[in-house]
Order: structure tokens, then sequence, then C-alpha cells
């Protein structure tokens, strides 16, 4: 039952054509980035992939999608997916879409209530091993407000969060994939980051960590997504990747097309 | 912290959380989820019981792709703008459950698309709008006039005038107490003689939330983003489709214009337009504006 999990997640990683070295089930992925850098077209590529029947390129595997910010735009992913197809009939559509979930989530707390009632479902689905959160950090600026003065009450809940999903993770052995949003500006004091100041110049990223301890300390992989500015090249977006416990990174670029993500 | 209290749902008594305490059992959320089975004389099932209904209460459920999709192909609509080149700058319009940021200088002309929008609605798709104005620059009469160059009977402009329901708010609270009002009254279904209402403007934005920000207080980023959750969740639950305006400044490093709100705000909407009052000869203001699109999460932007 492992094993398989490890197959899967494997053929995954040839999809993302060698921007991870291994990603395990047991990883947890985090996109980070300012607006418009591509990370929800990232996500459609990856749901496309997971949905897709096998004889389509895909990995026939369900997916959570929790969505906080009623960002999902279903129609994009229907394109996405009716591109992907060799033969697109609304029956094949169907049958993709009837592999993916969606909740959406109104508040911090009701996130932790619904990662709760959850557990259920990975327990009656086997084949769901990929939950996308989009975003994590969507709840960011109302908690503080909620929390008063202390900063642990303020980052409680989604403390909390961020320890029920480890668990999810490693019970059920699932990938997560989850983006936060790049609200603030570089700070001068880059002591805050858990990635070596040197590695992050060398790869030319502005990374500013917001998210509470438990959340950054449970990523593995983090990537950071970025406009490119040259005009010489077609490509428009770049990604750096950086594995948070082997320290290397590995650079990418691509560009938004109307099916999908290319590399 | 949310904690348990008789009442926030049936068979949390009043008695249970005395009991609950008494064994020693925190009632605070997550504690208490996380309590293990057996311990003391509170029955296993009464606590299971109790865990189930909070969760059926308060958490949200999950839905299937396919059924979603088979939704939001009933309930999407495409709603033009009443200009062909705004239609196509928008891929054929505004999309009902998005929402759709105008940002511009003063006097670019933000409140002129928006006021255009509101009538080609009510007059040319006989849809409802609510207008929510916040700058004071909504005015009946220029609405009259956008009709009347769409028809000339009389009848059909004044039918086309009630169609477009007029909210004047001047802070973020009266703003969001408009937006809630809106939402219990769909969701309560209160037949008004008009239907349901199909676009919400929202001129402006930020002249509601500029005041608020600044400084190092969160209070004003939690409003904002508040104010955009209740944005969001009105398009795309009653399937509006929501314009709203900004402002804009100046980028600190390149000196190019920008939307204002901040990094924040800039999530929010899924499509952008950029109007500006194009130099006519003589370096005299024209009429022209040109608009331009900056985010879209259906067109790529090269």
């Amino acid at each position: 039952f492992y094993t398989a999990h490890i197959l899967l997640i494997n053929c995954l990683v040839l999809g993302f054509l060698i921007l991870f070295s291994f990603l395990f089930s047991g990883d947890v992925v985090e996109f980070h980035g300012p607006e418009g850098t591509g990370k929800t077209e990232m996500l459609y590529h990856l749901i496309a992939r997971c949905v897709l029947p096998k004889s389509g390129g895909g990995l026939e595997v369900e997916v959570m999608f929790i969505d906080t910010d009623y960002h999902f735009d279903m129609l994009r992913l229907v394109t996405i997916l009716e591109h992907r197809l060799s033969q697109s009939t609304e029956e094949m559509i169907k049958q993709c879409l009837g592999r993916l979930f969606l909740v959406n989530c109104n508040s911090s707390t009701q996130l932790l209530l619904t990662l709760y009632s959850l557990e259920n479902k990975f327990f009656a689905h086997p084949s769901l091993c990929i939950v996308i959160l989009d975003s994590i950090s969507a709840f960011y600026w109302i908690d503080r407000s909620n929390g008063g003065e202390s900063f642990n009450i303020q980052e409680m809940n989604l403390k909390r969060c961020a320890e029920f999903l480890e668990k999810l993770v490693r019970e059920h052995h699932l990938a997560l994939f989850a983006t936060t949003q790049m609200i603030m500006q570089k700070s001068s004091n880059s002591t805050e980051s858990s990635i070596p100041l040197k590695l992050l110049c060398e790869a030319d990223v502005e990374y500013r960590p917001y998210l509470c301890k438990s959340w950054q300390q449970m990523v593995t992989h983090r990537i950071f997504f970025s406009k490119q500015c040259n005009f010489s090249s077609s490509k428009t977006f770049s990604i750096v990747s950086c594995h948070t416990k082997k320290n290397h990174i590995i650079k990418c670029s691509f560009s938004v097309a109307e099916c999908g993500v290319q590399f | 912290m949310v904690i348990l209290r008789a009442g926030l749902c049936p068979g949390l008594t009043a008695e249970m959380i005395q009991l609950l305490k008494a064994n020693g059992i925190v009632t605070a959320l997550y504690e208490f989820f996380s309590v293990p089975f057996g311990d003391g004389c509170l029955s296993t099932q009464a606590l299971v019981a109790v865990r189930r209904v909070l969760l059926a209460q308060f958490s949200a459920f999950p839905v299937n792709g396919a059924d979603l999709y088979e939704e939001l192909k009933s309930s999407t609509a495409i709603l033009s703008t009443g200009s062909r080149s705004l239609d196509r700058l928008l891929d054929s319009g505004l999309y009902t459950g998005e929402v759709t940021e105008l940002t511009g200088a003063p006097g670019s002309g933000k409140t002129q698309v928006c006021l255009s929008i509101a009538v080609s609605t009510s007059h040319d798709l006989k849809q409802n709008v609510l207008y929510v104005d916040s700058t004071g620059g909504f005015t009946a009469s220029r609405l009259l006039q956008l009709a009347q160059t769409r028809t000339g009977d009389e009848e059909e402009q004044v039918s086309a005038l009630q169609r477009i329901q007029v909210a004047r708010v001047f802070d973020v609270y009266k703003m969001l107490d408009v937006l809630q009002e809106l939402r219990c009254s769909v969701s309560q279904q209160v037949l008004s003689s008009l239907g349901p209402v199909k676009v919400l403007v929202v001129d402006s934005v930020s002249a509601v939330i500029c005041p608020l920000l600044g400084g190092r207080q969160a209070e004003g980023l939690a409003l904002m983003m508040q104010l955009a959750r209740e944005l969001k969740t009105l398009a795309r639950e009653l399937s509006m489709a929501v314009v709203v305006t900004n402002h804009v400044t100046r980028d600190g490093s390149s000196g190019h214009l920008k939307p204002a709100l901040g990094r924040s705000w800039s999530f929010v909407p899924s499509t952008r337009v950029l109007l500006e009052s194009r130099e006519g000869t003589w370096g005299k203001a024209s009429t022209c504006r040109i608009a331009s699109l900056t985010k879209s999460s259906r067109w790529t932007i090269a």
C-alpha cells in the first residue's frame, strides 16, 4: 500500500520535468509568490495530471481541493482537461471531475473543523492521496486582528491546522500542496528564514516568512514563483524550488497558454 | 480560540458542559476534539454524538467536482458591459462568480464605466443591479442620460432605472452592513418586486479602505480582507458579477502606475482593468480613454 503511493508520486515527478529530485508521499510542498505569477495555474496543471485517466497521461488518483478564498475556477480547469484529452467528451470530463473533491472554508476555525470532518473521507477513499490547500495564508490578517495583542492566540488556529494536517499527511500517506501569498516586502532582518540566506540570494528569491513556525517547519519543498522580466525569452514565469532539509535548489521556467502550463 | 458553551449546537446542554469540566475535559474547541475516548464517567457515545453534531453544523462539506461543474454550467452567465471593446477585453463580458476591478487615476472614467455597466445591465439584459456608492459620484441624471441614449421610450427608461438600487455608504462598516443585508435578503428569499440582483457595483472600494490602512495595526488590513471575503462570497454563492473600482499609486521602484490597496488586495480580483486617459494633441486631456488588462485568469498577458 505504501509503496504504491511512492510509485504514484514518482510518476507525478516526471510530469514536472525534473522539478523535484524525489517527491515522496508525506511531502509537504509550499507554492509561494506574489499575485499573478502562476501558482493557481500550476495547481490546475497538477490537478489535471492527477485526475486524467491513464490513457490520457494521468494518474487516476483522487484530489481533495480546499479553497479558502474562492479562487478556484472550474471552467478554466475544464478547458485544460479538454486540451489534454484526445477525445474530450462530456462523459470523460465528468469522469475526471468525479475524482476531484472541493471544499470552501470561510474562516480558520471552519478550516480546522473541516479538516477534522475530512478525516473520514480519507478513510473511505484510499485513492485520495493528494490534498491541495489554496491558500493557507488567506486568513492571516483576520486572525491577527482577532488575536489581540498575543502572537500566540493570533497564530493558534493556523498552528492547530498545521499540526492536524501533519497528522493527516502522515497517517494517510498524502502529499500536501499549499499556496501562500507573498503579502509583505522582504525584510532587512532575514534571520527568521529557515533557508540559509546565502542560498536564497544565489537563487535571487525574495522571501519573508510570516506564517507560524509549525507550518514553516512542516514544509519539505518550498517553491518560489516569480515573473521573469527579460522579454527575450518566451517563458514568462520562473520557479525556484528549495528543498528545506537538503538545502539544494532547482530553477525552472514556464509559460502559461490556453492549454495550461507549458515548461 | 473557540470555547464550547451551552446551546452552541443541539445536544450540547449546560449539564453536559458541567460534566465535561468536572471530568477535566477542557472545553476549548481543539482540546475537545483531541481528548481520547473512554475517560471518566462521560459516556463515549455522548462525546461522539456531540462531536458529530458540531462538525455537521460548523464544518464545510466537500462537493464532487462533477456535481459542481453541472451546477456552474447552468448558473454562470457572462454579462455584456454595454461596450463592445470592453467586452472583448474582458473575454466577452463580466463573468458571474468573479470580482472584476477597474483601476485608474481620478478622472480616468471609472465612475462612468460603472454607470454605463449599470444601465446596460438593467436595460439591455433586464437584470437588477445594486450600486454601492462611496464617493458621491453617482448621479441619477447621468443614469437617465445613459438610458435615453439606449431607448427613446420613456416607460422603458423608467423601468431600467427602477432596476438599479443605490446604496450610499461612507465607511467600511456601513458597506459591510449593506453587503450582509443583500446576502440575508437573498437567502431568506425575500420576494422583492424586482427579483435577484445580478450585478453588484462598488464605487469605490479604496475610498472606504484607504483611511484604515497605514500604521502598524492589522485592524485595517483585517477589515479589508473581511470586505474582500464578503464580495467574493456574494459573487460565488449568489452568482453575481461584482465590479469594484480602485485608485492607483505609483510603484516606488519602477514609477509605473499600479493599483492601490497593496499586495493583500491584489489577490482578490480575478480580472483587473487599468483605465488611462490618453494625452490629446497640445498636451490637453482628450476625451479618449484607454483600458488595458493588467490581470486576467483567462488571457495570458505577454
